[in-house]
């Protein structure tokens, strides 16, 4: 009897300074995607630089992708445990806004390396990048010079893409086609799809198989020989430059209206603009950091390529047309 | 006796709500903020008619192209009887099951690819890849699912083929022919199932959006679309689809006119060695052995050290343990008793109502884990915290999935123990735990042994329903193997590849060993 007793006094006493630990020390629950909460991305040093500074606990829970974390978002609604979101791109801020689960930020966006102007006000950026096809040097001696090189030459690369109803960067470069060619994409597509060796579920198939040499060049990002680089000092590969400009993809974060944290998740969202979080970016998610200049990234970066003019479509037309778009992609290419 | 008819749909009805109630959960989400209502446009056009036939057409082809030699590979290993490697060989037939598909698709082309072993360049892409990758899934699965069925042929049956003068043609017209007719057709439908199913594999190597299947057209929905209407009817209709290609096939299906026989069932015997069993057993090793291999090779080379001395990939493989043999217990049980009642009505010559039960356990796999994951996630979350609860619904949902390969490797020798023993066991009124220690386990263990087997291969293999979840602390090595992937951690994930493979090998070993017996396969 005496032992119960003795045990339970143990565990009232455990739970009160747990309790009291967690009362001093408040938890921010961040939703992103597994790759950035992954051991070897931005997550555990993001993790334990804001730890430093706010006296508190931050936890991160790794979602399949952005559009995974936004799904988990809708069906937890006012219940969720998440205080913010990081991880959607703006192809998903339109949809993000109208479920009304979100806060304004209340902060603006100073010393913007982005190549355009940026007025939301419910999420901030943290960084960007821009698709690109990337190839082997070695193997390919004459990339294309431009998107439409690439789909009009009839003996040009073979090509591995992604499919824009599982992927991002297959959604990615269906908006990049459209944007260049407008009503004409299907044609444009039509004139592709001899050269594609397959369209796979996600970014991974297609990049393996790229690896495996089943293709010439491969969708993926203008950072990603910066990886091969940096990570493997392998400088065989390269993002090839088109001369129209390359889509962009700009990563953000925000608030959830519903969390009890929200002066603490405007200070993350303030750290996430500062230099520590931003220089942690490039060689974790290898994207570009959404704040830091040119001279502030690391030297490998200067030798890829210049993406500009950066296209992009507003978040309301995606929103409003991409169902419309992936389905017009669909009926050219099972033809 | 009413009490036991009842209890014979007691496992039907945990399964019927069991995916009922987690779609239901899905359907009430109509009120949820960012629910878009579903396009009805959609059930009429010709993209959902294409996605249905390629779905059919292409798992049709695959399960007949899977089946087929496996009969024959089952025979040769059958009849050629004890040999150097057989065991060895026979557990390696049960990895690729645990080959999460990336790693599968990348093995593929390694071997199959422009820069590959046998190369098939461009014209790998397409009905051929798929085939190529299915096949590699499904024969030595089937060859797994078939081998037993040549054991349960009494050895006096053998005998007298002797003494009649049997030739070759004889003994397959009246020996084994009869006997692979009751199993063929349920193995079949499970192969057919799982490339129904058939997901990245079939988008990746199909070549393009040629090749939908609707579980590709369920994921969409759930995700991208976010249409959970859509998704629950487009899992119906898939559940529909596979129900009646499952009525049809157990069409051809009878019940077994089990002789009433105390004859041992080995029929290990050397005087059927052939030459050609050798080529076919060499053929498989080889065509199954090749993906395997270029892994192997891959991995090999790779940065074992960096990835092995990882903390974290151990606490992966550790939950990955857990999940398998989790999956499995819960699998055998659900399994066990279902059959029960199954074999229980085809006593009182309830024959079809037997088969319906079975039935049930045997179409379930075709439920897409995600929507019974979402679904149940819906459910719990008003009431729980989630997060505590991933590790008891993945296992939940990975042991429905394994369902079907327990009722394809426990649902002969059942049947067979139940009309052999069960008058013996009337007149001895031997019965509950009694029964099954007397004379249930040691007859049954074999088969159960396998079919926990497999289950843990399954599920330590699952990538979906852990994937939903998602949180740090609870990775799964194919899951860790995917983020590796992601992050162009390519090399590094093919080793950790290599160690769910060893770890699956291990398991299959240890779960054959100690539950099935000393006696391999």
């Amino acid at each position: 009897m005496k032992i119960i007793n003795r045990i339970i006094g143990v565990v009232f006493l455990w739970l009160l300074f747990t309790s009291i630990a967690q009362a001093a020390n408040p938890t921010l629950v961040i939703y992103t995607y597994d790759s950035f909460s992954s051991d070897w991305g931005p997550g555990p040093q993001v993790k334990k630089a804001f730890e430093e500074q706010c006296g508190c606990t931050v936890e991160m829970t790794g979602l399949e992708d952005g559009v995974s974390i936004l799904n988990r978002l809708k069906l937890e609604g006012k219940n969720t445990r998440a205080d913010i979101v990081l991880g959607i791109d703006t192809n998903l801020t339109a949809e993000a806004r109208a479920t009304g689960l979100f806060e304004t930020h209340n902060l603006s966006l100073e010393n913007s390396a982005l190549p355009g102007p940026w007025d939301d006000s419910m999420f901030l950026p943290y960084d960007y990048g821009y698709f690109a096809f990337v190839y082997n040097r070695e193997l390919l001696k004459n990339p294309p010079a431009s998107l439409k090189q690439l789909v009009e030459d009839p003996q040009g690369p073979t090509i591995l893409i992604q499919d824009p109803r599982t992927s991002t960067p297959g959604l990615g470069l269906l908006l990049w086609i459209k944007k260049i060619y407008g009503e004409q994409a299907s044609e444009a597509w039509a004139n592709l799809s001899d050269r594609i060796v397959t369209v796979s579920k996600g970014w991974s198939e297609a990049y393996g198989l790229f690896l495996k040499g089943e293709a010439d060049m491969v969708l993926s990002y203008t950072t990603s020989p910066a990886y091969h680089i940096i990570a493997e000092q392998d400088r065989r590969f390269a993002a090839a430059r088109f001369s129209e400009g390359h889509y962009q993809q700009i990563e953000v974060a925000g608030i959830v209206k519903s969390s009890q944290q929200k002066a603490l998740g405007r200070e993350f969202l303030a750290f996430m603009l500062g230099d520590r979080f931003q220089s942690i970016i490039p060689t974790t998610n290898w994207m570009y950091p959404a704040t830091l200049t040119a001279s502030e990234l690391p030297p490998e970066f200067s030798t890829l390529i210049d993406p500009s003019p950066a296209l992009l479509f507003d978040d309301k037309t995606v929103a409003r047309e991409r169902k419309l778009w992936v389905n017009e992609w669909l009926e050219t290419l099972v033809k | 006796m009413t009490l036991t008819l009842r209890s014979a749909y007691r496992v039907p009805v945990i399964l019927a709500v069991l995916v009922l109630a987690p779609m239901a959960g899905l359907l009430s989400l109509g009120q949820l903020p960012g629910f878009e209502p579903q396009d009805l446009q959609f059930w009429q056009s010709a993209y959902i008619r294409r996605v249905i036939f390629f779905s059919l057409w292409q798992a049709l082809l695959s399960a007949l192209f899977s089946v087929i030699p496996a009969i024959l590979v089952a025979r040769a290993f059958a009849l050629n009887g004890n040999f150097r490697f057989r065991s060895l060989l026979l557990r390696l037939f049960g990895l690729p099951l645990v080959v999460p598909s990336v790693v599968a698709v990348l093995g593929i082309v390694s071997v199959y690819g422009s820069n590959g072993w046998l190369p098939l360049g461009r014209s790998l892409y397409g009905i051929n890849g798929i085939l190529l990758a299915h096949v590699f899934f499904n024969l030595p699965l089937a060859v797994r699912l078939l081998l037993p069925i040549w054991q349960a042929i009494p050895r006096h049956y053998w005998q007298l083929g002797e003494q009649m003068g049997f030739s070759k043609w004889h003994r397959w017209r009246y020996l084994e022919w009869p006997a692979l007719k009751e199993g063929l057709p349920g193995v079949l439908l499970l192969v057919f199932m799982l490339c129904l199913t058939s997901f990245a594999v079939v988008l990746t190597l199909g070549g393009g959006p040629k090749s939908t299947t609707l579980e590709v057209a369920i994921y969409q929905s759930l995700r991208f679309d976010f249409d959970p209407a859509q998704a629950v009817m487009l899992a119906l209709l898939q559940l529909s689809l596979c129900v009646l290609v499952a009525v049809v096939m157990l069409r051809f299906q009878r019940l077994p006119e089990v002789e009433i026989s105390t004859s041992s069932p080995a029929s290990k015997s050397e005087s059927y060695r052939s030459l050609l069993n050798w080529v076919v057993i060499l053929f498989a090793g080889i065509y199954v052995g090749l993906p395997l291999a270029s892994l192997l090779i891959d991995g090999l080379s790779g940065p074992l050290g960096g990835v092995v001395s990882n903390i974290y990939l151990w606490q992966s493989a550790g939950n990955t343990l857990m999940l398998g043999l989790g999956a499995a217990t819960l699998s055998v049980i659900a399994g066990w008793f279902l059959l029960r009642g199954s074999s229980e009505l085809a006593n009182l010559g309830q024959f079809r109502r037997a088969q319906l039960v079975e039935l049930c356990g045997s179409v379930i796999y075709v439920v897409p884990p995600l929507v019974i994951g979402t679904g149940i996630f819906v459910l719990l979350s008003p009431y729980v915290d989630v997060f505590e609860w991933v590790y008891p619904v993945v296992v939940l949902v990975n042991a429905m999935m394994g369902l079907p390969f327990v009722i394809r490797t426990l649902s002969p020798a059942m049947r067979q123990n139940q009309m052999r023993y069960q008058f013996l066991c009337q007149s001895l009124a031997l019965s509950g735990w009694n029964r099954f220690r007397i004379v249930d386990w040691p007859l049954l263990r074999r088969p159960v042994g396998l079919s926990a087997a497999l289950v843990a291969a399954l599920a330590m293999g699952d990538l979906g329903v852990i994937a939903l979840f998602g949180t740090p602390d609870t990775a799964t090595l194919p899951l860790l193997i995917y983020q590796q992937m992601g992050a162009y951690l390519i090399p590094q994930a093919t080793v950790t590849a290599l160690v769910l493979l060893g770890l699956c090998l291990l398991v299959f070993w240890g779960l054959e060993r100690s539950i099935g017996g000393k006696t391999d396969a």
